[in-house]
């Protein structure tokens, strides 16, 4: 009890007293820097037209949403502030280095013309998930990509031992055509190659368990190819396939294969009306290992999610609804892990199930309530993982946390009778 | 003329060079004027302080917004590390397009407190930056000789590289935030009084 308090302590103070340094160098002078742009002496004029590179709104290729609020200031007074925002926004979506706003007189004296002019960025290096979690360690990503038209490359090292039963540590490369024949299809190639680290309690239930044979491996290699079709702006269906070799520890198994079909179908809906705010999302996943693609394993896997969020002012609700099962002879990755960094928050995996489940359901309660840039929230998870034929025991949680842009910093509570056993969790995006 | 005057000769003309490049470099390197005026000292630079150039020009041109911070330190000594006294004034300046005049903006403490001028030239706009960059007379030591430093550095929209994103930290922007000051960032302008001065003198030889 005594160490887990301190196991926990630590890494909270280390992280309360860094982030809010980190967090205030980094967006301090906003207001100043706003202040000055509503000084600016050109905010009389009204904007005639916007361009972005020299082309018209209208016509330049951006993301609809980028469009829209491009086209919302035509005729409106010019607000260097709402530009210099705009700028910023465009960056970060296209990826670009630099986008400064031009100022270019109209065709009538209190007319301006804006142009965005942009410099191309050669490579984006990212951390698009970090996360440190008192009981599993540290998981990090980092992601280095470069755009060439509509063609991006990315090169990544990753450490997650958070995701799955095992602890997998290597380097993945994604290939990404965003815009393949026409708009609405994308083509991604992903590869991956790992090497797992599995924890003593699992090999403890490999080596007891009489049911299953399951094949511990040392490394794990995957190629991954997909085509994305967007059917409607809110519905996308990507199908693919995953060749993906295991090395196992057991000399003689060897190389086993785990190729398969995969399917996915998405649908992410924003309805934004004046005082509230809702998000709808739902997916669907597949994968098929199959003897037909030269698999040594034959399995289905199925997965669910659906999301709704409502936001009201300063409040935020939302619930997350998962589920899935799995049937047939499939590999260890593909199994089913409760006491993440998301799921039965605080819950130690291998004290669910050292092996993770062929079957899950989760759900996640949140409410949230903004201070600012801030939010605080609660959150109440409960859940179960259990093997076909076997009774499930569902399991529950609560806990609390901070969050501000990407960062996130959580205590979270296992209910377990007779014991508190906090577990801390901070990072960003997890 | 023999080796040993042509020698001579060559030393003398050498000795000239070197005399008239010195006083070429030091005459025109920016001396700070420091003059009493009310219950202020106020402070000018000769010759003109131009840093209103180049690439601040050119955002200006395009319609942008650029801030300057200005700072007026008085300490006891060239390099002293120990502040007698600090006035810091932040400037936005920005450019009619169709006008082509400069607007200028002093904020105070409270970003509620300012005052603003429109003016025709760079070099206008520049002088009244310095203008409007005072220090109380009654934090001047009145006992001791002091010296006076001028700062002027370009404040750069850094907040806005969007280090943090949807996508977590962005390590490219993180390392251009870092890196910029060095790199190619804004470079601060500073102007260093020649000697120390006294308030009793300023007072009786005013400007200068």
């Amino acid at each position: 009890m005594v160490s887990s308090m301190s196991r926990t302590a630590f890494p909270l103070l280390a992280f309360t007293l860094v982030y809010p340094t980190m967090c205030c160098r980094v967006f301090a002078g906003e207001e100043l820097y706003r202040t000055a742009a509503e000084s600016n002496v050109n905010q009389r004029y009204t904007i005639e037209s916007i361009a972005v590179a020299g082309v018209q709104v209208d016509e330049a290729k951006l993301p609809s949403r980028l469009r829209q609020r491009m086209i919302a200031l035509v005729g409106k007074r010019c607000d260097v502030a709402v530009l210099q925002d705009l700028a910023g926004d465009l960056r970060r979506e296209l990826h670009l280095r630099e986008v400064n706003h031009h100022l270019i007189k109209g065709s009538q004296p209190d007319r301006v013309r804006v142009d965005f002019e942009v410099v191309k960025k050669p490579v984006d290096i990212s951390v698009p998930k970090f996360l440190y979690h008192s009981q599993q360690g540290f998981t990090g990503e980092v992601n280095a990509t470069t755009h060439v038209g509509q063609n991006s490359f990315t090169l990544g090292a990753v450490s997650n031992g958070d995701d799955l039963t095992e602890r997998f540590t290597g380097i993945v490369a994604r290939y990404e055509n965003t815009r393949l024949i026409f708009d609405r299809l994308r083509l991604g190639i992903d590869f991956e190659d790992y090497h797992e680290q599995w924890n003593s309690a699992t090999r403890s239930a490999v080596a007891s368990d009489s049911g299953q044979p399951f094949d511990l491996y040392r490394a794990r290699r995957n190629i991954a190819p997909r085509i994305t079709f967007a059917v409607a702006r809110p519905i996308s269906v990507s199908i693919g396939t995953s060749f993906e070799q295991t090395k196992s520890e057991d000399a003689t198994v060897g190389d086993r294969s785990a190729n398969a079909f995969t399917a996915e179908v998405h649908y992410g809906r924003k309805i934004e009306g004046d005082t509230v705010q809702q998000l709808v999302d739902g997916k669907y996943d597949l994968r098929v290992g199959s003897r037909s693609l030269g698999s040594d394993y034959s399995y289905s896997r199925h997965m669910f999610s659906l999301r709704y969020e409502i936001k009201s002012g300063r409040q935020t609700a939302s619930d997350e609804l998962t589920g899935g099962a799995l049937s047939g002879d499939a590999p260890m990755f593909e199994r089913f892990v409760l006491g993440s960094s998301s799921t039965l928050r605080g819950w130690d995996r291998y004290a669910i199930d050292p092996l993770g489940g062929d079957h899950m359901i989760h759900n996640s309660l949140t409410y949230g309530y903004q201070f600012g840039e801030r939010t605080a929230e609660v959150f109440y998870d409960s859940g179960a993982a259990w093997n076909f034929g076997r009774s499930a025991e569902l399991r529950h949680s609560i806990g609390v946390g901070y969050r501000q842009g990407v960062f996130v910093m959580t205590m979270a509570f296992p209910v377990i009778q007779g014991k508190i056993e906090p577990v801390f969790m901070a990072g960003m995006n997890y | 003329m023999n080796s040993r005057d042509l020698r001579t000769a060559y030393g003398a003309a050498l000795a000239c060079a070197v005399a008239i490049c010195a006083f070429a470099v030091t005459s025109t390197l920016p001396r700070l004027l420091v003059h009493l005026e009310g219950d202020y000292l106020r402070v000018s630079v000769t010759p003109h302080l131009n840093f209103i150039k180049d690439r601040v020009l050119e955002r200006l041109k395009d319609g942008a917004s650029v801030q300057f911070l200005g700072q007026l330190t008085i300490t006891q000594g060239p390099n002293s590390p120990v502040t007698e006294a600090r006035a810091v004034a932040r400037f936005a300046f920005s450019y009619d397009i169709w006008e082509q005049k400069f607007a200028v903006t002093k904020f105070g403490e409270r970003l509620d407190q300012k005052s603003s001028a429109s003016l025709f030239s760079a070099d206008a706009a520049e002088t009244w930056c310095l203008d409007h960059m005072t220090i109380d007379r009654s934090l001047i030591p009145t006992d001791r000789p002091f010296y006076i430093q001028l700062d002027l550095r370009e404040e750069d929209p850094r907040d806005r590289l969007g280090i943090v994103g949807e996508s977590g930290v962005n390590i490219t922007q993180l390392i251009e935030f870092l890196g910029k000051p060095v790199k190619n960032g804004p470079k601060p302008i500073r102007i260093v009084t020649n000697g120390p001065l006294r308030l009793a003198d300023l007072r009786k030889a005013g400007p200068g």
